[in-house]
């Protein structure tokens, strides 16, 4: 018996030891840095990189010096923009300030109230004096910076009102740095969308569809015309909606500033992954990666970004109401090959198997998807009759697809003959296609309506009851 | 030494345990407040339960404590064979018998009010034909969608909300719980209402939350890698936020995106 017990009572000394000693240690942070994108270290068929390696060490380099590193991220201020007291690190500064004035005094407001909610705990915790009791999330490492440097600038006893308003505006008026909302990135984003936002992280694998590159600049669901990139709104919407029917959740959970801090990370990730295209592009057109080429594509990147506003769809009527009408026109439309041309790919139903859209494999007969959305995924067309629509179900969203098209996938634009009425026609008919009355009373009052000789389903869709539509589910 | 140790190591369990069980209120291991009409009587169902386990987990770790005692090697160096106790098998057999009986009947009641079609409100705005919204559970998020206008779900008027889901409070609310792809569950701890969501299934769920608050909306069913990140909440508020509220989400999915 004894001998038994005594390598078991070693065994756990030594257990014990070994977390003794873990403790004792420093925590180490790994260094992590943007690795560079696979386009970048392609290799040819002999497996020779395509871009010599020593130009490879260039490009990563001159992506550091623009866009620093992931612990460290930060814009990299050109002359010019330090002449004009441009800041881009700076995005929440009111108009007149040295930052980039995007933001106006009414959203900053909005903001500090939405600030004053998120910390209400510790807001009242400064207010009854007991400052240890405010516990500042482990994803803010700057705000928790400044607070603990709060903390030091005065001892327990000295504290008086000034100090107590000096540390509730810390909290008030908080806004996170880049390296806040990179922490924050790595904590909720980085799984999915990978480092250096190139959509490949690990949990990446197993999603269907893939999370979003944004190395390209393309992103699907905006209010944007002409492919342009997208605005702080659009990214906002994003992440404050969720893209339903996909595996990007809502995060409205997070205050608005931090939501707006990840915008602004996301803007990073995207303008250095585009930066690094536009470099390995001059490098295989055998042109010389000089410092003046460098600063110029990261210029060029910049006025895209910044001009995004300019390309915003402008709405200038109010949201129509649906009409028998505009369904019925829309659904004119929807059939029409020389206007919405809209069946050649959603099919006649709306269901997503229109022919066009499909190749069929001669010797087996296989139905495989014809088209491939940018990032080389093979994609099928929405079908419209399930109600899920991943850039929004509002009519305005679907205005947006409709008019502008989907970047990065065979949806196009809308015809230039098409009017604001025609779109909203489609609109209108989109939605009736979707509408699934499904509850009990709906159920009794579709029946109710078949019964009166209504008993076509697809025409009881443009019906003006709307449930009176989908009896056919 | 060896065989005190041993003793005090078992008699620790139920003196552990009883400690817990007496201090865990004060210490904050309790459930959340409650605050839903129903809840009271979920705790009182549970308080039931739990004095009736507190009370047979006593006198079983005594019993066995005694024994550990009385028939210890120093006072019995020799076991005796038994066939068993056929009576006393009867009675062990027939107490646990008839105490789940008696908890079955007696949480019936509770239970059929909450899950029940019997049990539905049908006075009021709310009722199982006419619900609040219908709540959608997908991976990894919760979204809701109120009938909009026309008070009828699945049309186009419908408005949709990511997040967060607002009642009116003190009033009786139907909502349908619906799944997009796998089993979830919802779940609100201050309401002590958990009702899974089946893919294919429209489920009815009602509750009163009797004060104005928000709470934590939690997915209770294991559903998939991001199961820890679906998180939403339910805002209790008034009857007039209510129709603001409505209205700035009418105001929201009807705008044509400008401010």
């Amino acid at each position: 018996m004894r001998i038994r017990i005594r390598p078991l009572a070693l065994a756990g000394l030594a257990a014990l030891g070994a977390c003794q000693l873990d403790l004792a240690s420093e925590p180490q942070t790994p260094t992590v840095h943007y690795a560079l994108s696979p386009r970048t270290t392609e290799v040819d068929a002999e497996g020779e990189p395509i871009v010599a390696p020593a130009t490879q060490e260039h490009i990563a380099g001159s992506l550091a010096m623009l866009f620093g590193s992931p612990a460290n991220p930060r814009f990299l201020r050109t002359s010019e923009w330090v002449d004009d007291g441009f800041d881009p690190n700076w995005p929440t500064y009111a108009v007149g300030d040295d930052g980039s004035g995007e933001f106006d005094e009414d959203e900053l407001a909005a903001l500090q109230s939405d600030n004053r909610r998120d910390f209400a705990r510790e807001l009242a915790a400064i207010e009854a004096g007991e400052f240890e009791r405010v516990r500042i999330p482990s994803w803010l490492p700057d705000l928790a910076g400044a607070w603990s440097a709060h903390l030091a600038s005065k001892p327990a006893d000295q504290r008086d009102e000034e100090f107590k308003t000096e540390a509730a505006r810390l909290l008030v008026e908080f806004y996170p740095t880049l390296r806040d909302s990179a922490e924050l990135y790595r904590q909720q984003c980085l799984h999915c969308h990978g480092t250096e936002g190139g959509g490949d992280g690990p949990t990446s694998r197993f999603l269907n569809p893939r999370p979003r590159d944004y190395r390209r600049g393309i992103f699907k669901f905006t209010a944007q015309k002409d492919k342009s990139v997208p605005t702080r709104a659009d990214l906002y919407t994003i992440l404050d909606e969720g893209v339903t029917g996909t595996a990007m959740p809502s995060f409205r959970r997070f205050s608005k500033a931090e939501i707006h801090g990840l915008v602004d990370y996301v803007r990073l990730l995207s303008m250095r992954g585009m930066v690094e295209h536009d470099l390995v592009t001059t490098v295989t057109n055998d042109d010389v990666l000089s410092a003046e080429t460098v600063l110029e594509s990261y210029a060029g990147v910049w006025e895209k970004w910044n001009k995004a506003p300019e390309k915003w769809t402008e709405v200038a009527s109010e949201v129509p109401a649906p009409t028998r009408e505009s369904i019925e026109r829309g659904r004119t439309l929807f059939m029409d090959a020389a206007t919405g041309n809209c069946f050649s790919c959603h099919g006649a139903e709306g269901r997503g198997d229109g022919a066009s859209a499909f190749t069929t494999v001669p010797e087996t007969g296989e139905i495989l998807p014809a088209y491939k959305d940018d990032w080389g995924n093979e994609i099928i067309p929405r079908n419209l009759r399930q109600g899920i629509f991943r850039g929004g179900r509002r009519p305005i969203d679907i205005y947006y697809r409709v008019k502008n098209g989907i970047n990065g996938t065979p949806m196009p634009a809308a015809v230039s003959s098409m009017t604001d009425e025609d779109i909203w026609a489609l609109v209108h008919y989109v939605g009736a296609l979707s509408e699934q009355p499904r509850t009990r009373a709906n159920r009794a009052a579709a029946h109710g309506a078949n019964q009166h000789g209504n008993g076509q389903h697809g025409d009881s869709q443009s019906g003006d009851s709307p449930s009176g539509g989908g009896s056919g589910h | 030494m060896m065989r005190l140790i041993a003793f005090l190591l078992l008699l620790a369990v139920p003196v552990l345990g009883v400690w817990t069980f007496v201090t865990a209120a004060d210490n904050n291991w309790w459930f959340p407040p409650a605050y839903s009409t129903f809840a009271p009587d979920i705790d009182w169902l549970f308080d039931f339960i739990m004095y009736m386990v507190a009370f047979t987990f006593v006198v079983t770790e005594v019993a066995l404590a005694w024994f550990v005692l009385k028939y210890s090697a120093k006072r019995h160096d020799k076991g005796v064979f038994t066939h068993g106790s056929h009576k006393l098998e009867m009675i062990w057999t027939a107490i646990p018998a008839v105490a789940l009986l008696v908890i079955a009947f007696t949480q019936m009641e509770t239970f059929a009010n909450i899950k029940f079609a019997s049990g539905f409100p049908t006075q009021g705005r709310f009722t199982r034909e006419k619900p609040i919204a219908q709540v959608w559970a997908s991976q990894f998020d919760w979204r809701v969608r109120y009938p909009g206008d026309d008070g009828v779900l699945g049309t186009v008027d419908d408005l949709e909300a990511a997040y967060e889901f607002v009642v009116p409070v003190n009033e009786d609310v139907v909502f349908e719980l619906r799944s997009r792809d796998v089993i979830h569950s919802w779940f609100v701890p201050e309401f002590r209402l958990k009702q899974d969501a089946l893919p294919g299934h429209t489920i009815p769920v009602w509750f009163n939350a009797t004060k104005e608050g928000s709470y934590d909306l939690v997915c209770a069913e294991l559903c998939g890698w991001g199961h820890y990140k679906m998180s939403g909440r339910v805002r209790v508020v008034s009857a007039q936020e209510f129709e603001a509220y409505q209205a700035d989400l009418k105001a929201k999915w009807f705008s044509n995106g400008k401010e």
